[in-house]
């Protein structure tokens, strides 16, 4: 029962959140300044009856909500519009129906774009986040377990070292690196490659995909490291493990049995939250590796100043955090038997 | 006047901090390096080779130039030194992040002090508009706003100091909830003081510290947004910070010409800024909130045994079950002398028998316990002693060795038996863990079975066995305890301090339960506790400790009716006896000594209310008061 209610509030939290992203979102794009059909569509040849034509098909013409017909200059406006008929209601309408505009720049719907996008980000991270929770975990457990010996100072300060490298930074290494060493240096896959057989397709993108998810590996494993191996000594220092001592457990027995899944706990959570600075890093590296994902998608759109795009990947990628923040607490309810059984 | 107070009192703290943060390593390279940093920045004019805005003489040819000797890091895409651009990078970037995190950590700050201090509703709506806040990706929305105002210098600032306030936030209300229940704040509400004056004079002073850590975690952060939005194209055109550096290199084919000095270099810079504020950041977190890095699993000190100490005297007839001889115990602190903890202990244990071991909260008791199986924490050592087991030398086996006594030859409840239980494992599986880790030809089928009859033998219903410790109520954990201690049929339980923090009732069956099992399964245990009249009803023998050595050992009968030592007396006054109900009960007066400041002569002299002159200065040594009864004090030594 307590668990129920447990859950239900984190779901209607996340709820909330991705509703308040959502108005966050649609007002952003219209209190910063910049009319987003003009900004959009800068070329000076456009008569007024062209950028009329530009408003209407992106539905600018109308007020932005009722008693306002503009944010940005502030400008009052009726208030007996019909709410159905105004931008914010018709943008969530849209949202609903999975429609979230046309793009400025290459006029195929955001949508389309952004779901084409979407996988090659999962992949990329799902990869990286992969290998630096198990290098992570593994350099943090054994620097607990070898706590104030030079072992321990050394993968501590390899792990800060790591932490303090910028992301775009050690792409760009890495890539200069690679592109002296015969590694690809851009996209996804090599021109032409639709030919081959599946195998050597596949092959082909590994490939790719090795330096941008080196550097993911590198960047993220020094703070999963400092996390697991704060977390384990916290746990190696309860008196349950002593108990284990006493009861003449052998040390691999202890860590195996007593001390990884306790110290784990408190890791999912951090994972999860991690997330959100891991999109950041993920754009970053999308960007100097050229990977077709949502950052380089993020990237060329706000060069482009295409905002229909870049309004849509915000918002796709902020409700996949949330998500996945939500993912995690479940994830935590189910594990740790003192929140499932209460 | 008050003004004089504050700053008498600040002055040796600061000394203090410096002190302890000296000493710190990783602190000390982080402050060092930031200093470097902020040294280039500010004499950048003085420390550049060339005029960053000068593009005299620039030609083609400058374009991408490797270092030379003109130019010690080679030449940029716009063929300027990279040196002087490195150098005045150094300007823009510091400058950022310190503005951003200075307008990050007032928004924190504030928001986090009137979310603690104010509590309710308040509280609620900033903590929730944080957690929000928290969840929604930086770095997107950074670039969304940017993208949508003009990059400037200013608007970067402003971006990120108003994203980068949530964990600040988060810190100093936490920070804040905990000062706030302190006894001065209470008593200055009390008096009626202003809250604004409360906040400034009384809790400010104490987030500060923590304002202080996050203050250099944040700028960090503040210098890595700014230059990935630089890198990502977003900077200010025109300020060159290193972001801004990398992104013209990266943009304008540094890659393909191999210019690796124009990518390597500015990078460099972030890299050093970012390291040394996160070293000390670490450093001062370490000093300000120290927290041991020992724990449970690291190698214990080797046993050292000083045989010329060792009593030459062997025990008459038959060798008891377990023989504490001579144990002294030190406890091993890096640039203090070592902390005597367990001086000279021996006592002897039969089959069947119940030894109490009697004395105050800090008196070695639980050392000694734990020294018996070589449980001591990583700083404890075995000085000198034997303690022999079924005529093995414990102390002299190796710790695979070790391992096959534990449990199955001597086993141990603890006290406090709620962290002695793992969390996340089920009473059950903790038992059955012993026994196929002891008794590994146990049939499989009928450990199930096993675990429930041992839970029974403590009065556990069968349907907890699969319940998880919090399920438990304190006095079952304890019950639960036992049962794991019979797990592998030992012959000797050590029951440290087992009935401490339960209840009167649950005491008495824990007790009666152990007696029991006592006389059922012929166990031996030892008894640690305070408590005088569990000694009375219970032990067979009795070892009272003082200040880590024997005050007196005696069989029950003699402690009561003949007590020799003051320090016994003192106990037996301060214990209720039911034969003389108008008696009145004594304490003693004063604490135990600190182990790291003992007296120089008898320990318990500066409490004892018989000491003379030579108490003070000289150690008794254990007399011998005819049939197995031992005292330290020099009293008996005259009367003898």
């Amino acid at each position: 029962m307590k668990r129920w209610r447990y859950l239900s509030g984190k779901i209607s939290w996340a709820l909330f959140t991705i509703l308040f992203v959502i108005v966050l979102n649609f007002f952003l794009f219209r209190i910063l300044p910049g009319d987003p059909a003009r900004a959009g569509v800068r070329d000076p040849r456009l008569t007024r009856e062209n950028i009329e034509a530009i408003r209407v098909r992106y539905g600018l013409d109308k007020p932005i909500i009722n008693c306002f017909e503009s944010l940005n200059p502030v400008k009052i406006g009726s208030c007996v519009v019909n709410p159905l008929d105004t931008q914010f209601f018709i943008y969530i309408g849209n949202l609903l129906q999975g429609d979230m505009m046309i793009s400025f720049h290459t006029n195929r719907p955001v949508t389309e774009i952004l779901s084409e996008r979407l996988w090659n980000t999962v992949i990329l991270i799902g990869a990286g986040q992969i290998l630096a929770i198990i290098v992570g975990v593994l350099f943090g457990m054994f620097s607990a377990w070898k706590a104030r010996t030079s072992l321990d100072y050394a993968s501590l300060t390899i792990s800060l070292v790591a932490w303090s490298i910028p992301t775009f930074w050690l792409g760009v290494i890495l890539l200069f690196w690679g592109s002296n060493n015969g590694m690809p240096i851009a996209g996804m896959s090599t021109p032409g490659m639709s030919s081959y057989p599946l195998l050597t397709q596949w092959g082909d993108i590994a490939r790719h995909m090795f330096l941008p998810t080196l550097t993911y590996t590198i960047v993220y494993m020094g703070e999963y490291m400092l996390i697991m191996r704060s977390s384990l000594l916290d746990v190696l220092s309860e008196d349950y493990i002593l108990t284990a001592k006493a009861k003449g457990l052998s040390i691999f027995q202890i860590l195996k049995d007593h001390a990884i899944k306790n110290a784990m706990l408190p890791l999912v959570t951090i994972i999860a939250i991690n997330l959100g600075f891991t999109v950041g890093g993920v754009i970053q590296i999308e960007t100097v590796f050229s990977w077709p994902g949502l950052g380089m998608t993020t990237v060329e759109a706000l060069n482009r100043r295409d905002f229909p795009v870049l309004q849509g990947a915000f918002l796709l990628i902020a409700v996949a955090v949330i998500l996945s923040n939500l993912l995690a607490d479940l994830a935590y309810s189910y594990l740790d038997p003192r929140v499932k059984t209460e | 006047m008050e003004a004089q107070i504050t700053t008498t009192a600040t002055a040796p703290r600061f000394q203090e901090f410096w002190r302890v943060f000296r000493r710190n390593y990783m602190g000390l390279v982080g402050f060092i390096m930031l200093v470097v940093a902020i040294f280039v920045a500010l004499f950048a004019p003085a420390l550049s080779p060339y005029d960053p805005s000068s593009t005299l003489n620039v030609t083609t040819s400058d374009i991408y130039n490797p270092p030379s000797a003109a130019h010690w890091l080679g030449t940029d895409d716009a063929g300027q030194d990279v040196l002087t651009n490195f150098i005045f990078g150094a300007r823009v970037s510091l400058t950022i992040g310190f503005f951003a995190a200075f307008i990050s950590l007032v928004i924190g700050g504030v928001l986090g002090i009137i979310a603690g201090f104010y509590g309710g509703r308040t509280e609620e709506l900033i903590m929730r508009f944080t957690d929000i806040m928290l969840v929604i990706p930086d770095l997107p929305l950074m670039m969304v706003v940017i993208a949508l105002t003009k990059p400037s210098i200013f608007n970067i600032i402003l971006v990120i100091g108003l994203l980068y306030w949530t964990t600040t936030a988060r810190m100093v209300r936490s920070q804040t909830l905990a000062v706030k229940s302190r006894k001065f704040v209470l008593r200055a509400r009390a008096i009626g003081s202003g809250k604004r004056h409360i906040i400034r004079r009384h809790i400010l002073p104490l987030v500060l510290p923590i304002l202080v850590v996050q203050a250099v975690l944040v700028v960090s952060s503040a210098v890595l947004a700014e230059s990935t939005l630089s890198f990502l194209g977003l900077g200010d055109p025109t300020a060159l910070s290193w972001g801004q550096m990398l992104n013209y290199a990266f943009g304008r084919g540094a890659m393909s010409t191999g210019a690796w000095w124009a990518l390597v270099v500015p990078g460099f810079g972030i890299v050093w800024v970012v390291l040394g504020l996160t070293l000390l950041g670490q450093g001062l977190e370490q000093v300000l909130n120290p927290r041991l890095d020992t724990h449970h699993l690291m190698p214990g000190r080797p046993v050292v045994r000083n045989e010329a100490n060792e009593d030459a005297e062997k025990p008459t007839g038959k060798s008891p079950l377990l023989e504490v001889r001579n144990l002294s115990i030190h406890y091993i602190n890096e640039g203090s002398p070592p902390a005597r903890a367990v001086e000279n202990i021996s006592f002897n244990l039969r089959e069947g028998e119940l030894i109490g071991l009697v004395g105050e909260s800090g008196c070695g008791k639980t050392t000694l316990m734990l020294s018996l199986l070589r449980l001591l924490p990583s700083a404890g050592q075995i000085v000198n002693g034997r303690v022999i087991f079924n005529g093995r030398d414990l102390t002299a086996l190796t710790e695979d060795e070790l391992n096959s006594v534990r449990w199955s030859g001597i086993s141990i409840v603890f006290q406090g038996a709620m962290n002695a239980l793992n969390p996340v494992r089920t009473v059950g599986e903790q038992i059955a863990e012993a026994i196929i880790k002891h008794l590994p030809d146990f049939p499989r089928e009928s450990l199930s079975a096993r675990v429930v009859e041992l839970l029974d033998l403590v009065g556990i219903a069968a349907d907890h066995k699969d319940h998880f410790p919090h399920q438990y109520s304190g006095g079952m954990r304890q019950r639960a305890m036992i049962a794991m201690a019979l797990a592998c049929n030992p012959q000797v339980i050590i029951a440290d301090e087992p009935t401490t923090a339960l209840d009167v009732m649950i005491q008495a069956q824990i007790l009666e339960l152990l007696d029991k099992l006592r006389k059922k399964l012929g166990l031996a245990i030892v008894f640690v506790t305070h408590d005088l009249g569990v000694v009375a009803e219970m032990c067979d023998k009795v070892l009272v400790m003082y200040g880590g050595v024997t005050a007196e050992y005696a069989d029950v009968d003699v402690i009561y009716n003949n007590p020799k030592h003051p320090y016994t007396q003192e106990l037996l006054k301060a214990f209720p006896d039911l034969t003389k109900p108008k008696k009145k009960l004594s304490s003693i007066p004063g604490y135990p000594p600190r182990l790291d400041a003992l007296p120089a002569g008898c320990r318990f002299a500066p409490r004892c209310p018989a000491a003379f002159n030579r108490c003070h200065t000289e150690q008794p040594s254990l007399h011998k008061l005819g049939d197995g009864h031992i005292a330290s004090c020099h009293l008996v030594e005259a009367s003898k």
